[in-house]
């Protein structure tokens, strides 16, 4: 039987997650919960019921078909009462717009493989493939493994997006299912790593040494944080530890922070912490770069919205990209 | 450019905001390396408002006071036009110069006095202008020609144009469509002249007249013979013009160059070319009377394969040392020009509606050969390079993908639709094409060699008029009938056949069935009245300038309108799959799977433009499949109605010319002026709201990217679809961003041609950018976008158009 596992999107097109044209799976469940995270849906292990607002058109089928009478619409939006909704999906049923949505849902190994192979030849004309990401892949490992394994037997290539918080069990076995590995390295201070991740530090970093012993190629990423992770002394710390254990590494991204997932937590009831955190400019981004290039890190390239780039760009863009509109 | 700075905001002139701002993104812009020369050619032609030389229409009469000049089954595919058909025939007749033509003129067969009426014009009418500086000449082409009828021809076809223009506007009114009988859209056989000559062709001609021929067919090549002869004597005027230029000329390398294309104008295009340069003015030469003979400037008269019939002078020419690849660059940019003072009737209107450039005369580059092998030549790597720096509507490229594209050659390719916001070209894939050519009944062994038309219409080169364009079919009008027994919505009137109460439809096999008969029965009139405009058309209205460059004609002793030539076929063109399929999946889903809504409620709310069912609407539209999302469920529905339309048509045909109909997916702009004749369709569209653009998805609805898209529209089955379907993708600025990016794009095309459909268009541009190319239109003046199959200025497309090229980019939200 195959194993089941929950998935919040699966986002096809996907040309910022590993080499040419990807299908990225966003896994439900992550061990950190980082300050500046962007895919909030994806920290909690089960799914999760939301509300947008602006696909609303207030008919209220969804309070009508609730079971558990955990929906109300009031002035200031549909309030979920959480301690009472079931996630049973009922509302998202009813709702006519797609204003209910239940992030999340269940997928077999199986299906799953099946739906991602659907791109299978664009994955070979692009030498792209699938990426599992998240939340944390590793999260559900047995789930992850499955999929990786009937993805390899029908050619192709899959990328691993890790946050490398796992045990190192885990971490052995699905290593051996993939063929790239998208490391990320936050914070090298490890008091600061708890602070901003709510994990130690530690467990990366020995899953990362395990990484090397692999052989298998590996992109580090960093996000560059305004205030967190965007100090010279953490960006080089994290290229010494590159070039001092990780040889097999091909590139290392500087991604720049942005606030695009400012609406996404109001799904959620939430504020974003660093909505009103000013964007990286091209010149930090770049001296940043200089900074791990010096370091002997092999290839360094840094991406993303700036200062310099986001003249009228509002922040409601897709924090997913993808080469489709 | 010279524009004025006003544009048109619903009804108020409003000036340009700031001047000064600067575009988000870097546009597409004519290099600033083009020669002083080239500079100077291309300014001209922008300077439409002020320049004295202009290629708007002359009118000529044979001077008899029934004459008519204006034929409206010419026009009638648009319907935009249609209120001022009566005054363009007055004005055109009001402007008419009388041609003295011989004595025993109506003596003459209707070919033979067109012939004659055609080279007496050419010769003697036309003015001959020479702009300065250019070295490819030719200037005057747009005709407003004499029908050269006798009385009762006259009165027999003013009859018979009436009675088919009454059931074309009929059929219009009612939202089902257009039909007409459009000049243009073919590929003469330019590689023959290149090869032989005017005079070679009318040699083959006279070998002809050595057999036993009837006295009609005597005369109709008599007549392609002068029609040959017509050719030369222009080439001779414009050398006449060179010469006397030349005299006059101060400027010694100026009057080395008007000697010099004097001494080609003797030659060309009778004789066949010797030199690149010689070539080049041949095919402007003979290409520019195709459009005066039909009196018909631009639309869709297409160059076939040119990289590979020009290749041969120019490998010459630089082996020889005749000519360097950059003084080659330069003349090919002098000719590249020459395609667009088709326009020139369309410059004085203005920003708003003024040029669409929505004419092509396509010029078909790279491809595969007879063995899969690719074509690909140097010339064609510099046909990219002149397209590049030039930044002109005309002529319009289109870059034939297939297997064995190299992969430098597609990186090229990607990298231009990268930086110049995609508008450049449009792409065909030849597997795809070749096999609904095969389809469609043309030998494998020719099917290779297909070029292409319009915009992105399929048909063989020299031999083949396909009449893509001539007859547009509202899909999306079925389910409308389906759902109300046959009769138009708006005015109650019964359109389509009797196929019942659908309330008593007891499932959906019966739904389907009742809008497949409806589809039958829309097909049948919009064929009929298509037959009707080629009939006349066919009587009434040879063309034999053209017949000399169509293999068939001369000998079939018939004209290119009459059938004369090898591959005969009208085209058949679909609008709205995508709303069509999504309409039949919400039916089937809401109302017979899982009857969440009933087909009483349906037709209320459909009755009631979905005013107070805005619940249901929204159901609609978010809850039933839709097309373009690589869902099998839906894609299978659009797939049988594609193919069942497609083989409906391929079963009507017009016994007079023996044209059979073939289906295409060239939805132009009809998805806007069909919108409003549409009522409110089950997919959640409301009356009013655009039909879906080619084979693409619904606005807004393909919201798993472009992968899923391009797979959609392969499932589709276009192999029965022989002309081709246009598909149109968006990618936002950032897939093309960095290098990295551009090689993804070229694996996205490879893909394409493996799993995708047969022609592909792609827009790479974001919403933030046309809203601010609204704003400041002048910031933005070079923005080109794609609009089904061809490119226009952003600024200068009329509003409603704009916003549905923002529609289509905004959804990713």
């Amino acid at each position: 039987m195959s194993t089941t596992g929950i998935v919040t999107n699966i986002q096809r097109c996907s040309t910022e997650d590993g080499p040419g044209i990807r299908t990225t799976v966003f896994f439900k469940g992550c061990p950190m919960k980082c300050l500046w995270c962007h895919n909030i849906e994806t920290i909690d292990p089960d799914p999760t019921l939301v509300w947008y607002a602006v696909k609303c058109i207030g008919d209220q089928a969804c309070v009508r078909a609730c079971p558990e009478s955990a929906l109300e619409l009031t002035a200031d939006g549909m309030r979920i009462d959480r301690t009472l909704c079931k996630v049973c999906g009922s509302c998202e049923d009813a709702c006519p717009t797609g204003a209910m949505k239940v992030m999340g849902k269940l997928w077999s190994a199986e299906d799953l493989v099946e739906e991602l192979l659907r791109d299978k030849v664009f994955f070979t004309t692009s030498n792209g493939g699938v990426t599992l990401s998240g939340g944390e892949a590793t999260f559900q490992v047995e789930f992850a493994i499955q999929v990786a394994s009937g993805l390899q037997k029908n050619g192709v290539h899959i990328a691993l997006d890790t946050c490398g918080y796992c045990s190192e069990e885990s971490f052995q076995r699905i290593l051996s299912h993939v063929d790239l590995v998208l490391y990320d390295l936050k914070v090298m201070d490890s008091q600061q790593h708890k602070e901003y991740t709510g994990v130690p530090i530690e467990r990366v970093l020995s899953n990362a040494r395990i990484l090397a012993q692999s052989g298998k190629p590996v992109w580090i990423r960093t996000p560059v944080i305004p205030g967190h992770t965007d100090s010279e002394e953490n960006i080089r710390a994290i290229a010494k530890f590159i070039v001092e254990n990780m040889p097999n590494v091909e590139r290392y991204d500087l991604l720049a922070f942005n606030r695009m997932c400012t609406e996404k937590y109001t799904l959620f009831d939430l504020e974003y912490p660093l909505k009103d955190t000013e964007l990286m400019t091209d010149e930090t981004m770049e001296h940043l770069a200089e900074i791990a290039r010096k370091e002997g890190v092999p290839l360094v390239a840094w991406s993303g919205m700036t200062r310099n780039s986001a003249k009228g760009i509002s922040t409601k863009e897709p924090e997913v990209s993808s080469c489709g509109n | 450019m010279l524009m004025p700075r006003v544009l048109l905001h619903g009804g108020v002139y409003t000036l340009t905001l700031d001047e000064n701002s600067i575009p988000f993104i870097k546009i597409w812009a004519p290099s600033d390396n083009l020669s002083e020369r080239v500079q100077k050619l291309r300014t001209h032609f922008y300077s439409f408002a002020s320049r004295k030389e202009t290629n708007e229409p002359y009118s000529f009469t044979t001077g008899v006071d029934w004459d008519e000049v204006y034929s409206v089954h010419d026009w009638a595919n648009e319907p935009a036009i249609y209120p001022f058909f009566p005054s363009i025939n007055q004005t055109l007749k009001s402007m008419v110069v009388n041609v003295d033509l011989p004595e025993d003129y109506w003596n003459h067969t209707l070919a033979k006095r067109k012939a004659i009426f055609f080279h007496e014009v050419m010769t003697k009418y036309m003015p001959v202008i020479i702009i300065d500086g250019e070295l490819i000449v030719g200037f005057n082409f747009n005709t407003a020609l004499s029908r050269s009828l006798n009385k009762s021809e006259t009165s027999a076809r003013n009859k018979a144009m009436k009675k088919y223009f009454k059931e074309a506007t009929r059929l219009n009114e009612v939202g089902v469509g257009t039909a007409s009988a459009v000049p243009g859209h073919l590929i003469p056989n330019y590689a023959k002249v290149m090869r032989i000559g005017l005079r070679g062709i009318a040699e083959e001609y006279e070998a002809l007249l050595e057999r036993d021929l009837s006295a009609e067919h005597r005369e109709f090549v008599e007549a392609l013979i002068l029609s040959c002869l017509t050719g030369r004597d222009v080439g001779h005027r414009y050398a006449k013009k060179a010469r006397d230029l030349a005299l006059s000329e101060t400027n010694i390398q100026r009057k080395d160059e008007l000697m010099k294309i004097s001494e080609m104008c003797e030659r060309v295009p009778w004789e066949a070319p010797t030199t690149f340069w010689e070539a080049l003015q041949s095919l402007w030469i003979t290409h520019m009377l195709v459009m005066a003979a039909e009196s018909y400037p631009g639309a869709g008269l297409s160059h076939g394969r040119w990289d590979q019939y020009m290749y041969p002078f120019y490998k010459k020419d630089l082996e020889s040392g005749e000519i360097t690849r950059e003084q080659a660059k330069e003349i090919m940019q002098c000719y590249w020009i020459k395609h667009n003072y088709v326009y020139d009737f369309q410059g004085r209107l203005g920003i708003n509606q003024g040029i669409n450039s929505s004419f092509g005369q396509l010029m078909t580059l790279s491809g595969c050969g007879p063995n899969g092998e690719d074509l690909t030549n140097d010339l064609t790597w510099l046909a990219l390079e002149v397209i590049d720096e030039m930044n002109l509507f005309e002529p319009k490229p289109n870059v034939r993908l297939h297997r064995n594209t190299p992969q430098d050659f597609l990186m090229r390719v990607a990298e231009m639709i990268s930086k110049a916001q995609g508008s450049p070209f449009l792409m065909n894939f030849d597997e795809h094409s070749i096999e609904g050519m095969v389809w469609q009944g043309v030998p494998r062994e020719d099917a290779w060699d297909y070029g292409i038309v319009g915009c992105l219409e399929n048909t063989m080169q020299g031999n083949d008029r396909s009449d893509t364009v001539d007859v547009n079919f509202n899909l999306a009008k079925a389910v409308e009938l389906a759902l109300n027994n046959g009769k138009d919505m708006a005015t109650g009137k019964q359109i389509g056949i009797k196929t019942g109460d659908p309330r008593r439809f007891e499932s959906y096999d019966q739904f389907l069935d009742a809008v497949k008969k409806q589809i039958v029965e829309l097909i049948r009139l919009l064929t009929e009245c298509g037959n009707m405009a080629d009939t006349v058309r066919a009587k009434y209205q040879p063309t034999p300038y053209l017949s000399a460059l169509m293999d068939g004609c001369a000998e079939r002793g018939k004209d290119v309108n009459e059938g004369g030539t090898d591959w005969n076929f009208n085209t058949l063109e679909g609008m709205g799959i995508a709303t069509l399929t999504d309409s039949v999946a919400a039916v089937k889903k809401m109302v017979y799977d899982e009857k969440r809504v009933s087909m009483s409620e349906l037709l209320k709310a459909i009755e009631d433009n979905y005013d107070g069912h805005e619940e249901l609407r929204q159901l609609l539209r978010s809850k039933a499949p839709k097309f373009g999302n690589d869902d099998d469920a839906v894609d299978n529905i659009a797939k049988e109605l594609s193919m069942f339309w497609a083989m409906e048509a391929f079963k009507r045909n017009n016994s007079y010319t023996g044209r059979r109909y073939r289906a295409g997916y060239l939805s132009w702009n009809y998805f806007i002026p069909l919108a409003p004749l549409t009522a409110a369709t089950p997919d959640g569209r409301r009356r009013g709201e655009f039909l879906s653009g080619g084979v693409g998805a619904v606005q807004g609805m393909d919201a798993k990217g472009p992968t899923a898209s391009i797979r959609s529209v392969g499932k589709l089955g276009l192999e029965t679809v022989p002309n081709g379907a246009s598909h149109t993708i968006t990618l936002s600025p950032s897939m093309v961003k960095t290098p990295e990016h551009v090689e993804k794009l070229a694996a996205l095309l490879r893909a394409y041609n493996e799993v995708g459909g047969t022609a592909l268009q792609i827009n790479i541009i974001d919403s933030h950018t046309l809203r601010d190319a609204q704003k400041n239109p002048d910031a933005y003046s070079n923005l080109m976008v794609r609009v089904t199959g061809y490119n226009a200025f952003f600024t200068q497309i009329g509003r409603e158009l704009q916003e549905e090229i923002i529609t289509r980019t905004e959804h990713i939200l």
